[in-house]
C-alpha cells in the first residue's frame, strides 16, 4: 500500500476523537470559549445527555462576519496573537475545539459582535461547512451541538447512559463554574433540574461559590488558604480534616484559572495531610494557583487536564508548606459539623426507634433508659442506619414524644453523673467559658471530658486529644535538632542506578542532618553507614531506595521525615492518658488549654474529631424549644 | 488407631511440639499434629514447613495407626484434663477422634496423616555430641544480637561454624552489635560447613537444652540440621545465604583498655537512661584517667549524670553508645568486671568478660557507636 496525505474530514475526525471524548468534553470547550470571550452570562442546556443537544449561550464579545467561517476551521484562533506557546493567558489556544465538534455533530453557531449591525449564523455538519447568513440574535453568542458523533458512529457506541453523561456535564461546568464565581451559570435542560449560580463577587466571593457548589457545609469547615512563593500564589479554601471524603471529587485545584486533574498536585495534597488524615480519606478543597504563564506548560494533554511546571518541587514545596501552615494555625478547630452529625445521629435514632419499636413503657430502650439513667443505653447502630431510609425521616406527630425520650436517654449521662462523674457545682468561671473549649465541667466514663462555653457545651475525647498534643510535641521536638545516628558495624551496600547514586551523595550532608549517611560505593552503589537512632533497625536499603526516588522526582525527600512522625505518633500513642483515667477539674482544664495552644489539636492522626462541639441552639432544637 | 497414654507423658510431648504450630495458618494441615501409634509407643510430629519436632512417648496401643488433629486444641484439652488421668485416643468413622478421660470426652475433626508433609531431612554427613549446658551457653551467648530485619534474612540466626578443627564457633549480629561464643570444637565437628540456624529453631532447640546433665546429638548437612535430645528429634532448615565475613569488624588494635565493676555500671546506665523516654536514645561516656562520666540529655524531659571509678589510663575520649544496647551486653557478661576495648568515638568498641593472665574470653562482644 503507498502512503497518502489523508483527506481533510478523516483528519479532522482523528483529531475530534482526542478534544471530544464525551459530551462533557464539548461543554467543558464551550464554555471555557464563552468565558475567554469575556461573559458574565453562561447558560447552559443539554437533552439526552447531551447526546441529543447542548446549547450554550454567553454575553460575550461575539464573533465578527468574517471570523465566524475561520473560527470553525481547525488551528484558527483569535488567542495566539504573538504566536507564542509559552504566553497562554486564555483556556482556549489550539483553535481546536469548534473544528472537532463540527466535524463529529451538526453545529450551529449564532453570534453577534458589537461592531455589526446584526448577528450572523453558520452551520457545520459532520465537517461540512454551510454558507454564513445574517441573522437575529440580541447580543453574544449561542452555540448549538445536536446528534453528537453521529458522524462517528463507533464513538456513539462508547458512551455511557444518558444520566451518567449528564452527571460528568455537571462536573465540568462545576469545575469551571469555581474558577469564576463573577460569572453567573445556569445549567438547565431536560436532563436535569435547573442549577443557578448567581454571580457571586467581592472578598467573599470565592468562598460563597464553593458552598454553592460543595455544600454549605464547606463554608463552616473550610481554612482561608494564602501562599506565594518566587513569584507563585496559591489561594482558595482548604478543608478542616474532619471534613473529610473518601475520595477525591471534591478536590479542585486550578492553574491559572484552568482546572486541572493533576498526579503530582494530588500527590502534594495528600502529603500536607499526611498526618491528620488517615491514607483513604481526602480533604474537600479548591485551590488556585496562579503563575506566570512561562512557568507553566498546558500544551501537554488533549484535554488540558494536566500540565508540566517549570519547577515542579517548588510548586509542591508551596502547596505542602502553606497547607500545613494553615492547619497548624486553625487545626483546634474540627468540624461544626460534629454538633450537627450529632443531633441528626440522635434525630434518626429517634424516629428510627419510634418506627420500629412503638414505646411500649418499661420494654422499649427508650423508656427504660429514662425511667433508669444508669443503665447506659449502647448506641443502636442497626436502628441509626434503619432511621437513614426515606419512610423513617419524618417522624409523625404521635411519634414524636419516643424521639424525644430517645434523644434524652442519650443524654442522660449528662443530666444524672455517673459514679465517675465529676461535675463542679460552683459556676464555671467567666474567664474560661470565653475561651474555644470553654471551662471543664465533668469527666464522664473516665475518658469524655464535658465543657461548657459562652453559648454551648464541648464534649472531649481525652485520650484522642492528649495523643495529639503528645504527637505535635514530640514532632516539634525532632524537628528541633540534629537526629542521634547509630553507626553500622556492617555497612548495608545499597544498589542503585547511577544518576540515583550520584543525587543521593551530592545531597549527604542534608541526609546525614535527619540521621541518614551514606558514601560512595563504585558507580552504582552507596554504602550506608548510619542510620536515624530513633528508627531503630530499619530496612536500609529501602529506605533509601524511597529517598532517591523522591530525590528523582521532586527534589527533595520528605521520607525520613515521615519515618520520623511515625515513630513519633506511635510513641505518643504510648505516652498519653489512656481514656479510663480520671482527671481531676484542674488537670481537665490544662488539657483543654492546651489543645487550644497545640496545632492541629482538632482532630486524631486520623481525622477522627478530638471534640465535638453543641451549641446552645443545637441543644434547644432537640428539646423542641426552637 | 487405638492408644491410651498417662495425661502427664502427653502433655509432655506436647509441650515440646505444639510450639512449633503457628497460630495463623493459611494451609489447614499445618496447624494439626501428627499421631502415630506404632509398637509400645505414640509419636507426636508438627511442623511449620522450615522446622519439625517430633516426640515419642509410651503408651498402650490396641490398635496402630495415624491421623492429625488441631494441635493447639488438644494441647489445651489436655492442659486442663485433671493431673493423673488416663486417655484415650481413637480414631473413627465420620472424620473425628475421640478423646476420653474420666468422663469427659471430646471429638476433633481428623485431617488425613497421608497430606501431613515431611521435611526430608536427607543425608546428614557432619555429626557430633555435646553436653546441653555447652550448646545451650552457645546460643544464650549470641541470641540477643539475631537481627529481626528481614531484608537481610542472612543475619535472621546464629552462624555456627569450626575454626581450624580446634573451636566451635557461634556468631549473631543485627548490623549494630556482635556477638562471639566458642568452645572447644566436639569430635567429629571437624568437616561441618559453617551453617545460619534460624531465629525460630535457636529458640526451640534452647527449650530443649534444659538438663543440665543431659548431651546433645547434632547432625547437619549444608541445608538441614537435626538435634536430638532424648526421645526429641527436632529438624529444621538453615538459612540459606552467606554470613558475612565477621572478623574484619571485630577490632584488633583497639588499644584504650577500661576496666569496671559490671553491676555497677549496670546501674549507673540504668539510672541515666531513665531521663530518655524513647529507645535508641544514647548514652554518653566521658573517660578520663580513673574515671567515667555518665550523661545523657533528652531535650524533651530533661538530663541526668552519673559518676563511676573506672581503671582507665589512656588519653580521655568521648564515646554515645545506644543504652540498650549497653544493657544487654551487660547482661551476657559473667565475670565481675567488665573489660571495654575502645579506639575512637566512630570506631566499634570491643566488650568482654576479665579473664585470668593468659587466657582468652569465651566470648565477645562488639559494639558500635552512636554519634551524639
Ligand atoms: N463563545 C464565543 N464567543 C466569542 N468568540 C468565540 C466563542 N467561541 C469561539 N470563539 C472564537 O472562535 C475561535 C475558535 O474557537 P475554538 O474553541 O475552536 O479555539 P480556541 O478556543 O481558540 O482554542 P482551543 O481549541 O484550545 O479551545 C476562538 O479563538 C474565538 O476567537
Ligand atoms: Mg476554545
Amino acid at each position: 500500500m503507498s502512503i497518502r496525505i489523508l483527506p481533510d474530514h478523516v483528519i479532522n475526525r482523528i483529531a475530534a476523537g482526542e478534544v471530544v471524548e464525551r459530551p462533557a468534553s464539548v461543554v467543558k470547550e464551550l464554555v471555557e470559549n464563552a468565558i475567554d470571550a469575556g461573559a458574565t452570562r453562561v447558560e447552559v442546556a443539554t437533552a439526552g445527555g447531551g447526546k441529543s443537544l447542548i446549547r450554550i449561550s454567553d454575553n460575550g464579545c461575539g464573533i465578527r462576519e468574517p471570523d465566524l467561517a475561520l473560527a470553525v476551521e481547525r488551528h484558527c484562533t483569535s488567542k495566539l496573537p504573538e504566536d507564542d506557546l509559552s504566553q497562554i493567558g486564555t483556556l482556549g489556544f489550539r483553535g481546536e475545539a469548534l473544528a472537532s465538534i463540527g466535524s463529529v455533530a451538526r453545529l450551529s453557531i449564532l453570534s453577534r459582535h458589537a461592531e455589526e449591525p446584526h448577528a450572523w449564523q453558520i452551520a457545520v455538519e459532520g465537517g461540512r461547512r454551510s454558507e454564513t447568513v445574517p441573522a437575529s440574535h440580541s447580543g453574544g453568542t449561542q452555540i448549538e451541538v445536536r446528534d453528537l458523533f453521529f458522524a462517528t458512529p463507533a464513538r456513539l457506541k462508547f458512551l455511557r447512559s444518558d444520566r451518567a453523561e449528564a452527571t460528568a456535564i455537571t462536573e465540568a461546568v462545576k469545575r469551571l463554574a469555581l474558577a469564576h464565581p463573577e460569572i453567573r451559570f445556569t445549567l438547565s435542560g431536560s436532563d436535569r433540574t435547573t442549577l443557578d449560580l448567581s454571580a457571586a463577587r467581592g472578598e467573599s466571593g470565592a468562598l460563597e461559590r464553593m458552598a454553592q457548589i460543595l455544600g454549605a457545609g464547606f463554608r463552616d469547615n473550610a481554612m482561608p488558604i494564602g501562599g506565594e512563593r518566587e513569584g507563585v500564589l496559591l489561594s482558595g479554601y482548604a478543608g478542616l480534616p474532619t471534613f473529610n471524603r473518601a475520595n477525591s471529587l471534591q478536590q479542585f485545584i486550578f492553574v491559572n484559572g484552568r482546572p486541572l486533574k493533576d498526579p503530582v498536585l494530588a500527590g502534594a495534597l495528600r502529603a500536607a495531610y499526611s498526618d491528620v488524615l488517615a491514607r483513604d480519606r481526602y480533604p474537600v478543597l479548591a485551590l488556585f494557583i496562579d503563575l506566570d504563564p512561562a512557568d507553566v506548560d498546558v500544551n501537554v494533554h488533549p484535554a488540558k487536564m494536566e500540565v508540566r511546571f517549570r519547577d515542579p518541587g517548588m510548586i509542591r514545596g508551596l502547596i505542602i508548606g502553606t497547607i500545613r501552615d494553615a492547619l497548624a494555625r486553625e487545626g483546634f478547630r474540627s468540624a461544626s459539623t460534629g454538633g450537627l452529625a450529632t443531633l441528626d445521629a440522635l434525630r434518626d435514632r429517634a424516629a428510627a426507634g419510634s418506627f420500629t419499636r412503638p414505646p411500649e413503657p418499661g420494654t422499649s430502650p427508650a423508656w427504660r433508659s429514662w425511667a433508669d439513667p444508669a443503665q447506659t443505653v449502647a448506641p443502636d447502630v442497626s436502628s441509626a442506619a434503619y432511621g437513614a431510609s426515606p419512610e423513617a425521616e419524618a417522624p409523625r406527630p404521635a411519634m414524636a414524644e419516643a424521639g424525644f425520650a430517645e434523644a434524652l436517654s442519650a443524654f442522660a449521662v449528662l443530666d444524672r453523673p455517673s459514679a465517675d462523674a465529676r461535675a463542679h457545682v460552683q459556676p464555671a468561671p467567666e474567664h474560661l467559658l470565653a475561651r474555644p473549649l470553654g471551662a471543664a465541667r465533668a469527666q464522664i466514663h473516665e475518658n469524655y471530658i464535658v465543657a461548657q462555653t459562652g453559648d454551648g457545651l464541648v464534649i472531649v475525647d481525652q485520650h484522642a486529644a492528649h495523643e495529639r498534643i503528645v504527637y505535635e510535641r514530640l514532632k516539634a521536638g525532632l524537628e528541633g535538632r540534629a537526629v542521634q545516628r547509630q553507626m553500622l558495624l556492617i555497612p548495608e551496600v545499597v544498589e542503585l542506578p547511577e544518576e540515583d547514586v550520584g543525587r543521593l551523595l551530592a545531597r549527604s550532608d542534608e541526609l546525614a542532618e535527619i540521621g541518614l549517611v551514606v558514601e560512595s560505593f563504585g558507580p552504582g552503589a552507596v554504602a550506608v553507614t548510619e542510620t536515624p537512632a530513633i528508627l531503630g533497625r530499619v530496612d536500609a536499603p529501602k529506605l533509601v531506595r524511597d529517598i532517591a526516588d523522591d530525590f528523582a522526582e521532586w527534589d527533595a525527600s520528605t521520607r525520613i521525615r515521615e519515618r520520623l512522625d511515625h515513630v513519633a505518633a506511635t510513641m505518643a500513642c504510648h505516652g498519653s492518658v489512656r481514656s479510663g483515667r480520671r482527671l481531676r477539674p484542674e488537670e481537665m482544664d490544662a488539657l483543654l488549654r492546651e489543645m487550644e495552644a497545640t496545632p492541629q489539636s482538632g482532630q486524631c492522626n486520623h481525622g477522627r474529631p478530638t471534640y465535638v462541639e453543641l451549641k446552645l441552639s443545637d441543644i434547644e432544637r432537640l428539646f423542641g424549644r426552637r | 488407631m487405638k492408644v491410651t497414654i498417662e495425661r502427664a507423658n502427653l502433655l509432655k510431648a506436647l509441650n515440646h511440639v505444639h510450639r512449633v504450630v503457628e497460630r495463623r495458618n493459611t494451609i489447614p494441615i499445618l496447624a494439626n499434629v501428627l499421631l502415630r501409634a506404632e509398637g509400645g509407643d505414640l509419636f507426636l510430629k508438627a511442623t511449620d514447613l522450615d522446622m519439625e519436632i517430633v516426640d515419642r512417648v509410651p503408651a498402650m496401643v490396641e490398635a496402630a495407626g495415624a491421623t492429625t488433629v488441631p494441635a493447639h486444641m488438644l494441647y489445651d484439652i489436655v492442659r486442663k484434663l485433671p493431673d493423673g488421668s488416663e486417655i484415650s485416643l481413637e480414631t473413627g468413622e465420620g472424620g473425628t477422634m475421640t478423646l476420653r478421660a474420666g468422663r469427659a470426652r471430646f471429638s476433633l475433626q481428623m485431617l488425613p496423616d497421608a497430606d501431613f508433609p515431611d521435611l526430608n531431612a536427607g543425608d546428614l554427613p557432619t555429626s557430633f555430641t555435646l553436653p546441653s549446658p555447652v550448646l545451650r551457653r552457645l546460643i544464650e551467648r549470641t541470641q540477643f544480637a539475631i537481627s529481626t530485619e528481614e531484608t537481610r534474612y542472612y543475619l535472621n540466626g546464629i552462624y555456627f561454624h569450626v575454626l581450624g578443627g580446634e573451636r566451635l564457633r557461634a556468631v549473631a549480629t543485627d548490623g549494630h552489635r556482635l556477638a562471639k561464643a566458642e568452645v572447644e570444637a566436639p569430635e567429629g565437628s571437624a568437616g561441618m560447613p559453617g551453617v545460619i540456624v534460624p531465629r525460630k529453631t535457636v529458640g526451640e532447640i534452647q527449650k530443649l537444652l534444659e538438663d543440665p546433665e543431659g548431651s546433645v546429638e547434632v547432625a547437619l548437612s549444608d541445608s538441614k540440621i537435626r538435634i536430638t535430645v532424648g526421645a526429641v528429634v527436632l529438624t529444621s532448615k538453615l538459612i540459606d545465604g552467606t554470613f558475612p565475613d565477621y572478623e574484619r569488624v571485630i577490632p584488633k588494635a583497639n588499644d584504650k583498655i577500661l576496666t569496671l565493676t559490671k553491676a555497677d555500671f549496670e546501674r549507673a546506665v540504668d539510672r541515666v537512661s531513665t531521663v530518655s523516654s524513647d529507645r535508641g536514645r544514647a548514652v554518653k561516656l566521658s573517660l578520663s584517667e580513673g574515671r567515667m562520666v555518665l550523661v545523657v540529655n533528652n531535650p524533651d524531659s530533661g538530663s541526668a549524670t552519673d559518676e563511676l571509678a573506672v581503671d582507665y589510663e589512656a588519653e580521655p575520649i568521648e564515646i554515645g553508645f545506644n543504652s540498650r544496647y549497653l544493657l544487654d551486653i551487660a547482661g551476657q557478661l559473667t565475670s565481675e568486671d567488665a573489660v571495654f576495648k575502645l579506639a575512637d568515638a566512630g570506631s566499634p568498641t570491643l566488650i568482654q568478660d576479665q579473664t585470668a593472665e593468659g587466657t582468652e574470653a569465651d566470648a565477645l562482644y562488639v559494639l558500635m557507636p552512636m554519634r551524639v
